[in-house]
């Protein structure tokens, strides 16, 4: 069978990711991941996993630098890459949402002005509905924007909504529910079929099980 | 602020030394495929009237055009395909020629919005071809037997994979569940991406049938051979599939025939293009490149928007992402370096002679450098 790099996208999601991997079947010494290398070899050498940032999994992924992905829906809703998501993992569930300070409900604002890191997930959500919406980029703590003036209302990604709540938001729209998926460039998908299809059905039975107990 | 003059615009690129070598005679092996298979060359506008492309492509493909007016206020477009002008040339140039046609071109098309992130270039050399007129699994498998020499011809022989599907097996299922344009589409983008997680969401929430969930589930599995077609059989009732199936059967049997199902791959899950193709559709891949380096199919109602509809099937290939994967793996073989070629020095302080002993030498086929 053909070897297969993965990448993993580091952070919230990355423990729990590795996990699912070692019930694959994907053997990663302990020293291996402790150690700081941002790439590293299963004991089999079949697969190669690779440490990303999570927005640039589907990069090296949609490049066929990595053949497959671990990453959360949120971050596919946003990239637009045009690459494969067979299987949801059931890991990393999330909310992405729109949250606001105050009762006013949306539509009564003349011009909307949402703080985010999801450019693009914001302006599609918006997009048709005839609102007028300034999208103010940020690359963290949006959950403050509202109350510092900066924004009316934020879109963000929400697993418990303690943030939000602590900020004095509450969520008024879930635009999508989230969970890791396991991605897959078009190419390898047909090109390392056995390989792939091999890691598929090993994750999903792994997911199944999850799902019943 | 003015732009320094050394800058080039984003998407565009030189060709130069042993990749444009290469790059021309990629070409060239192409099109001697073609003309070996009958196929007449055919050279389309470069500018065009935006309409031909709006028509030839549909809407969403022709919105990546460069745009500009003409004089009298008509829009205009840099050609982003070569397939609209060859549709047109058909009906008009060609109406009186027997069928079937057979047209075969090689040039640059222009895309202002490149196609994904991996295709970052906004010009690009596409070489294809396209069967005019005739509407059986044989001009089918002409093509992809086009398609399969030139792979081979490339060196490419043990590392391309074409996979196959008919568009007709989806619609099938939409037309039976009678889905509106808009959910046809989300459900067609989620079988493209292999979504069966958001599928089989889009199912419950539309309330399908068992059976066509099932046949639904079965278009995001993995491609396979003949037994993926055994599959679909078994699950896929309505009548619009199940013609589809049927003419994928026989192009299938026909591959086996001809030995190539190595290299051939049932794919039900790409339905990249619903409204541009009307039976068979695939794409071509090579151990190397990260998208897919060809793509075609039948489009039946092509033709139509000129005025006659006629069957046809076709395909394209991009050369520059042909000539990229060779590159990266000659890259110590075959192709000589500029500066390692076998040149010949002409030196003479009259220039008479110079140019005497020059020609004498390049009569002989030599490749002679005169010293300035």
């Amino acid at each position: 069978m053909q070897n297969l790099t993965i990448a993993v996208a580091k952070g919230r999601l990355q423990t729990e990711a590795l996990d699912l991997l070692a019930r694959a079947g994907l053997s990663v010494s302990s020293a291996m991941l402790s150690s700081r290398r941002l790439a590293v070899e299963d004991e089999s050498g079949r697969y190669r996993l690779i440490f990303v940032k999570p927005g640039d999994v589907p990069i090296y992924v949609e490049h066929g630098i990595a053949d497959c992905g671990v990453v959360g829906r949120d971050v596919l809703l946003e990239s637009e890459a045009d690459i494969l998501q067979p299987l949801s993992l059931g890991i990393g569930r999330c909310r992405m949402v729109v949250a606001a300070p105050s009762e006013t409900p949306l539509s009564g604002y003349r011009a909307l002005r949402v703080a985010t890191k999801y450019p693009r997930v914001t302006a599609r959500h918006f997009g048709s509905r005839g609102l007028s919406v300034e999208i103010i980029q940020l690359s963290g703590s949006v959950e403050v924007a509202p109350q510092l003036g900066l924004a009316d209302c934020i879109v963000d990604l929400v697993e418990t909504g303690t943030t939000l709540r602590e900020n004095g938001l509450r969520i008024v729209e879930v635009i999508a529910e989230s969970t890791a998926r396991l991605v897959i460039n078009r190419a390898s998908y047909q090109l390392k079929a056995e390989a792939v299809g091999h890691l598929i059905d090993s994750l999903s039975e792994i997911v199944d099980q999850g799902e019943q107990t | 602020m003015s732009e320094p003059l050394s800058k080039i615009p984003n998407g565009t690129r030189y060709y130069f030394g042993r990749e444009a070598r290469l790059r021309r005679s990629v070409e060239q092996i192409v099109m001697s495929v073609f003309d070996g298979w009958s196929y007449e060359e055919i050279t389309t506008p470069t500018v065009d009237y935006y309409s031909l492309f709006e028509h030839g492509m549909g809407r969403s493909q022709a919105h990546r055009a460069f745009r500009f007016t003409d004089t009298d206020g008509r829009l205009l477009a840099l050609r982003p395909d070569v397939t609209s002008g060859v549709a047109r040339a058909a009906v008009t140039i060609f109406a009186d020629r027997d069928r079937p046609l057979r047209l075969c071109y090689a040039a640059p098309v222009f895309r202002q919005q490149p196609q994904s992130h991996v295709e970052w270039r906004r010009e690009s050399t596409q070489t294809g071809c396209e069967l005019i007129g005739a509407n059986t699994s044989v001009a089918d498998m002409e093509v992809l037997a086009i398609a399969s020499e030139i792979l081979q011809k490339l060196g490419l022989g043990h590392t391309y994979q074409i996979t196959l599907n008919d568009v007709g097996i989806f619609k099938g299922i939409a037309a039976h569940q009678a889905l509106d344009e808009v959910s046809r589409d989300e459900l067609r983008q989620l079988v493209d991406s292999r979504n069966a997680v958001d599928v089989e969401r889009f199912l419950a929430d539309q309330e399908f049938a068992p059976e066509e969930r099932h046949a639904l589930a079965q278009l995001t599995q993995l491609s396979g051979k003949r037994e993926t077609l055994e599959g679909a059989r078994r699950v896929m009732l309505n009548a619009g599939s199940k013609e589809a199936l049927d003419r994928l059967d026989r192009l299938w049997s026909m591959i086996v025939s001809l030995d190539l199902e190595d290299r051939f791959e049932i794919d039900l899950g790409d339905v990249a293009r619903l409204d541009y193709y009307t039976g068979l559709t695939f794409n071509i891949y090579v151990n190397g490149a990260a998208a897919r380096v060809g793509n075609g199919g039948r489009y039946d109602g092509l033709t139509a928007a000129f005025g006659k509809a006629e069957p046809a099937v076709g395909f394209v290939l991009d050369l520059d992402a042909l000539t990229a994967v060779l590159l990266a793996l000659e890259v110590d073989t075959r192709l000589p370096k500029e500066s390692e070629r076998q040149m010949s020095l002409v030196t003479n302080s009259d220039p008479t002679l110079l140019f005497c002993e020059a020609r004498k030498k390049r009569a002989e086929g030599e490749r002679v450098l005169i010293t300035l």
